[in-house]
């Protein structure tokens, strides 16, 4: 057995990890490219939202690869995302690739016996001791939760760093420096002085950059191909981002959801223009354009796949909140057609205008 | 007390249910008329850009209500079934409507999930909240409306003609005749006859669901792909003729997996969003109907070769 996850972000460091732990043989895809769309878009139904594309490229990257057998969380709902899995089976199938999926649901859906049987599936081919096996569980999630801190740091930290670059740069070191790790224990103390790194970046905290929240649809939030690099692009500027979603943030929410423990914050924000749940990450989305408001932010900067339905009814209320709070919102679709030069032009557009604004305090844009 | 009601999406289905409710609670009934080119327009003109043509079109109804009434009805349907959705854009529809159209009178939005009866007269009670208290009149108006409901029957299931085939996609989509172009109407007069999933429900359709890796989480995915899955297989139809909006989620999965299932079964896809030009339409249902009507006499030539030689794929 030699298993593949899809991409999204940082997560395939730690998964990198998480196989090593377990001893099991791996293969991570190639990371995002114009390549991997390009085969997705050609092999997926045209309607289908960008991250299922994608996702199509990497499977068949890896396949070739040698991959045979692929991990990935599910969903029930009432998003599409909870289809992907079924429909990703039925057309690697159809193309005529061997491969097995190991479908990592929520025990609701499946049932407890079920899911553990399917963990069992792919730990089964661990040779370790079961301590070992949850070691390397745990140590995975830390090296989650970590990288995403320092990339939340480089991210907040890029407005106000001395010398321009120092946090990006930092950054794609840390990246690759973790990948090459040999195992996950050198990956940890890796991460771990990258982060007091970060944390020593010099920085002058008198200046006032601009503040972008970051929010949308998780996957092209997160993976940094399918939004064209934006939050590089802003670093490279001199703009101080922030975004709340994350792999870890996921893993806490989901973990918490059951109990309804996840995320009280955004619940409180939004309960005035989005009181429910509808699928997707619509009410996230909508708190936090709150949330970032509240904590003296310019802007945020929405993010979301062409048809991606939570977020297009997060598109129709997000203008009342910037109209109430006086707080602008920029509104990007991304697909496999999004140009690179009209995507810049409106991000520039838009980061001019929350300049401008601040130069001359005008109300009402 | 006058209750608008708007005539877009679910409404074809549930109709008896709402109307005989608000009725009964004494509220005079204002309801949209039927899908037409103002209409259509003030949806698209209100309405987020990215959204399919059928919340559009439901926009277009709420506009044309506002000024005509006190409350507007949304219904912000959750769930019809245990376990299943609808579509998320139906659990987030009084947000978009009452961000997107200024000046709208006050908005019942009650969830409801018809899912059990307690959970049903949550929903009453809160939503007869602005046209009654009297706890007694709201129960006895649901009760009422349940039954209204029980005995409503919609669907096709032409007899009488020389081919059929399974008319599927959203309701909707399948009823509102501005909306799919009277498309039963077209097909009609080609000598085409329709059935809809209403007359072909039972073991048939349960049993092509449960064949699926995962079950569906939508109602309308269950039911349209049971539909199409299972009247393909038993070949009780010789086409499908899907209807579907285009940026419609929901339909890009179904779409898939039916194909996935019906393989080279013939199959038409009509996507339609405002631009849609009826003449196009014309062009490709006839184009169908001809292909359909050659493929079933070569069946009964029996072909030498022991296939069906004009089983197309959609060239959608
Ligand atoms: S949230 Fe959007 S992008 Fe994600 S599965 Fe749903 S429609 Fe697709
Ligand atoms: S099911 Fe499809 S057509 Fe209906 S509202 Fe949702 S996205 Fe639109």
């Amino acid at each position: 057995m030699k298993v593949t996850i899809p991409h999204m972000g940082n997560v395939y460091i730690a998964a990198k990890a998480l196989f090593e732990g377990l001893g099991v043989d791996y293969v991570i895809p190639p990371l995002n490219s114009r390549a991997a769309l390009e085969i997705g878009s050609l092999h997926s139904p045209e309607e289908i939202c960008l991250p299922f594309k994608i996702l199509v490229g990497n499977y068949i990257q890896a396949i070739e690869q040698g991959a045979d057998t692929v991990i990935v969380t599910g969903s029930c709902g009432p998003c599409r995302f909870g289809e992907y899995s079924e429909m990703h089976m039925k057309l690697l199938r159809r193309l005529g690739y061997k491969v097995d999926f190991i479908v990592i649901d929520a025990p609701k859906s499946i049932g407890f016996k079920e899911l553990l049987a399917r963990i069992s599936r792919l730990t089964a081919h661990s040779p370790g001791t079961k301590g070992r096996k949850w070691l390397a569980l745990a140590q995975a999630v830390r090296i989650m939760g970590l990288l995403d801190a320092v990339e939340a740091k480089a991210h907040e930290k890029a407005g106000y760093e001395k010398v321009r670059g120092t946090c990006k740069n930092l950054l794609k070191k840390c990246r690759q420096e973790a990948y090459s790790c040999g195992s996950p224990d050198k990956m940890l103390d890796c991460l771990n002085g990258y982060n007091r790194m970060m944390n020593e970046v010099p920085c002058d905290r008198t200046v006032t950059p601009l503040k972008i929240a970051i929010i949308g649809e998780i996957y092209t939030v997160i993976e940094p191909f399918s939004n064209l690099y934006i939050e590089d692009k802003l670093m490279d500027r001199g703009i101080s981002t922030r975004r709340l979603m994350t792999p870890s943030w996921w893993i806490r929410n989901t973990l918490l959801s059951p109990a309804g423990l996840n995320s009280p914050g955004i619940k409180t924000a939004s309960r005035d223009y989005l009181p429910y749940y509808i699928g997707g990450h619509a009410r996230e989305c909508v708190g936090e354009a709150i949330l970032s408001w509240k904590s003296g932010f310019d802007g945020a900067i929405q993010i979301f796949p062409m048809g991606c339905m939570p977020e297009i009814v997060s598109k129709a209320i997000l203008p009342t909140i910037a109209r109430d709070k006086d707080f602008p919102i920029l509104s990007l679709v991304v697909d496999e057609m999004t140009g690179e030069a009209g995507y810049v032009t409106r991000i520039e557009a838009f980061v001019d205008m929350l300049e401008r604004r601040r130069n001359h305090v005008v109300s009402g844009y | 007390m006058k209750v608008g009601i708007p005539r877009g999406l679910l409404y074809d289905q549930f109709h008896p249910f709402f109307t005989r409710f608000f009725t009964e609670l004494g509220a005079e009934l204002v309801i949209s008329p039927q899908t037409n080119k103002s209409i259509l327009d003030a949806g698209v003109q209100y309405c987020v850009d990215e959204a399919c043509l059928p919340v559009k079109v439901f926009h277009g109804h709420v506009c044309h209500l506002r000024d005509r009434c006190d409350l507007v009805f949304i219904p912000r349907i959750m769930q019809l079934y245990k376990g299943e959705y609808i579509c998320p854009k139906f659990c987030g529809l009084p947000e978009m409507v009452t961000n997107s159209i200024p000046g709208l009178p006050e908005v019942i939005s009650h969830p409801v999930y018809a899912t059990t009866m307690a959970r049903l007269r949550q929903w009453a009670m809160a939503s007869a909240c602005p046209i009654t208290r009297d706890r007694r009149r709201v129960k006895s108006a649901l009760e009422a409306a349940v039954d209204e409901q029980s005995r409503f029957r919609t669907g096709y299931h032409d007899q009488g003609y020389p081919i059929k085939v399974a008319l599927a996609g959203h309701p909707y989509n399948l009823y509102d005749t501005f909306i799919n172009m009277n498309i039963k109407k077209k097909l009609n007069n080609l000598g085409v006859g329709v059935i809809t999933e209403e007359f072909a429900g039972g073991e048939d359709t349960a049993q092509e669901v449960r064949a699926l890796f995962k079950k569906p989480f939508w109602t309308f995915a269950r039911k349209t792909y049971g539909f199409i899955a299972a009247l393909a297989s038993k070949k009780h139809v010789q086409g499908v003729v899907y209807i579907s909006s285009f940026a419609c989620g929901i339909d890009s999965v179904i779409i898939e997996l039916v194909r996935d299932r019906i393989k080279d079964f013939p199959m038409l896809v009509l996507k339609i969003d405002e631009h849609t030009g009826e003449a196009g339409v014309d062009t490709r249902v006839e184009a169908f109907a001809d292909m359909l009507e050659r493929s079933c006499k070569h069946e009964s030539d029996h072909s030498p070769y022991g296939q069906c030689l004009y089983s197309c794929k959609s060239p959608v």
